[in-house]
């Protein structure tokens, strides 16, 4: 992600050779920014530990994470894509409602605290998942549960 | 110096009262009007610095209750990021990794060799990228 893809401005070349086949197949997450960024703490909180795995394993790999941490990654993307999964099965619109408010609202979270917040209530009854604010001042309310959003274009009472 | 001369007292009287000296008119002058009597117009200065520094106060106030907030906005887009990179790094590197091995394969069926081209072990990013000759559908 550090370097530019390679582009050609008059004709698609994309090198389309498949993965070879000793190495496991596993389908990409196929989500745009938006739903990616909706669902991204519900991803944080089931998949941290794989997540850290991931990254870890990157770390020490020396140089070599790309080769060496296929395994791990393939793990990220699994758990990543559960997730995606299991939100669309039981908290579809809601869902929806939030990643759409975000793509009209220039991924603003701000913008989007009501559909965020019956995302939230749907997705921890159904799957108990937890959007937490790791860092922030114990002396005051999370940002994201505050009912009044001062940047918001309408910044009274969200809900 | 006698005979012609008269005494000063004489000449003084004299001169007094053909040529009056360069003095106040008798009772003085009068006064000079310099004063202008308008009206003070509004409150006095005092109060328009405190009423500044009242402005002044809220507006910091807001400021910083906007300046906590938007620290908190930064810090929530950040973790949705943070949660999300080793998704998108382990995408990526899996369709470098699929490239590295496609360009491998390609050198060993043109060459017959498998060569390597940095000293190093480290998996290198490929400076030029391996263009098919079909279009991409």
């Amino acid at each position: 992600m550090s370097q530019r893809e390679a582009r050609f401005n008059q004709t698609v070349l994309v090198d389309t050779t498949p993965m070879p086949d000793h190495i496991p197949k596993v389908e990409e997450i196929g989500a745009t920014s938006a739903p990616l960024m909706s669902a991204a703490y519900f991803i944080g909180d089931r998949c941290k530990a794989f997540n850290d795995d991931f990254m870890k394993c990157k770390d020490e790999a020396n140089g070599r994470g790309e080769i060496d941490c296929l395994k791990e990654g393939r793990k990220v993307t699994r758990c990543a894509a559960s997730v995606i999964k299991d939100i669309n099965t039981h908290c579809l619109d809601q869902f929806k409602a939030h990643w759409e408010c975000l793509e009209n609202n220039n991924h603003q979270l701000w913008e989007c605290r009501r559909p965020e917040m019956q995302l939230n209530t749907c997705v921890f009854d159904k799957l108990g998942l937890k959007k937490t604010l790791p860092g922030a001042p114990e002396n005051q309310v999370p940002v994201h549960l505050r009912p009044k959003q001062k940047y918001a274009q309408y910044p009274g009472p969200q809900w | 110096m006698t005979g012609s001369s008269i005494s000063l007292q004489v000449l003084h009287q004299l001169i007094t009262a053909t040529m009056p000296q360069d003095m106040p008119p008798t009772g003085g002058y009068a006064q000079v009007q310099y004063k202008r009597n308008l009206p003070a117009r509004g409150f006095k200065p005092g109060y328009y610095m405190i009423g500044m520094h009242l402005i002044m106060a809220y507006g910091f106030y807001k400021y910083f209750h906007g300046v906590r907030e938007q620290r908190e906005l930064a810090r929530e887009k950040m973790w949705s990021r943070l949660h999300l990179t080793p998704l998108l790094q382990a995408e990526e590197d899996r369709d470098q990794v699929r490239r590295y091995y496609a360009d491998k394969a390609r050198e060993k069926e043109l060459l017959g060799t498998e060569s390597k081209i940095y000293n190093s072990d480290r998996f290198v990013r490929p400076t030029f990228a391996y263009t098919p000759s079909n279009l991409t559908q």
